[in-house]
């Protein structure tokens, strides 16, 4: 006597492959760190054309340590951040090329810098100089 | 006369396409992640202005307690003696000399520090640089 087998349909069980997936997704998102790629862009000056920014005709600002925080000292004034940006309106009205230098002292604190710069760029200044130390002796006195 | 109904259909959702759909967004988010370089956590200095930076940069960290690391923008970072600088970033642009050199330097460190690698940087010739920021609130 032949023996009928019940047949079953052959069939590869998918359900839990969209739970599987969605395991992935979410331990990708937690272990992925967003990392911060946006910030303040400036060029250095090439080398053999530095375009020396004369003392004289810029616009000089000394960034000084204060307890936490910081002076700024524009063309030998004490000003308040603020009002740089003001001061600098009718300066680059005149001449839009106008240079502005950076001038930080080594012990003032870097977010100082950069609150002075991001102002300088919002300002739309074109011509910014940061001189490094070194390049500040080679100068002698900027003031 | 009695008129036979067809047979209800079963009702049910259809789930066959969901891994389809999982493996999409999978896929998504690999593409469009970029693995860091630096893992190292800094108080960033606050800005307005923040401009977009290419992804593959160099990177120089510093840290609050004046450690410094570097990354050429394909390895990762590494600690790096802070007056060591001006070789790697010469050898980098040696291949390269648009390449973009990234600051991601703590709002807190005096800027003596940055200062340093701002001047190897220009010894090394480099053009191209960015000073990393969060974005500032506004208030």
């Amino acid at each position: 006597m032949k023996l009928k087998r019940p047949k079953e349909n052959p069939e590869i069980p998918t359900a839990s492959m969209a739970d599987i997936a969605f395991l992935l997704i979410v331990f990708f998102m937690i272990t992925s760190v967003f990392s911060v790629t946006r910030g303040l862009e400036f060029q250095l000056p090439r080398q053999d054309t530095a375009t020396e920014s004369t003392p004289e005709e810029a616009v000089h600002i000394r960034v000084e340590p204060a307890g936490n925080d910081c002076v700024f000292i524009v063309d030998d004034g004490q000003m308040a951040l603020r009002d740089i940006a003001v001061y600098l309106m009718p300066k680059l009205a005149r001449n839009p090329n106008k240079f502005v230098i950076i001038d930080t002292a080594p012990t003032a604190p870097y977010r100082c810098m950069v609150n002075v710069f991001d102002e300088l760029k919002q300002a739309e200044v074109k011509n910014i100089s940061i001189p490094t130390e070194a390049e500040k002796a080679a100068w002698g006195r900027i003031m | 006369m009695k008129i036979k109904r067809p047979k209800r259909a079963e009702s049910y959702v259809p789930t066959a396409s969901m891994a389809d759909i999982a493996f999409l967004l999978i896929v998504f988010f690999m593409v469009t992640t970029t693995i860091s370089v630096d893992r190292t956590t800094v108080q960033l200095p606050t800005s307005m202005e923040r401009g977009e930076t290419p992804k593959d940069s160099a990177v120089i960290v510093v840290e609050e307690n004046g450690v410094v690391h570097f990354s050429d923008g394909e390895e990762g970072s590494r600690v790096v003696n802070p007056s060591d600088i001006l070789p790697s970033a010469a050898f980098i642009m040696s291949k390269n000399s648009l390449k973009f050199f990234l600051i991601k330097a703590d709002g807190n460190v005096q800027y003596m520090a940055v200062d340093q690698i701002m001047e190897q940087l220009r010894q090394a010739g480099v053009r191209n640089i960015a000073m990393l920021t969060e974005q500032e609130s506004v208030g």
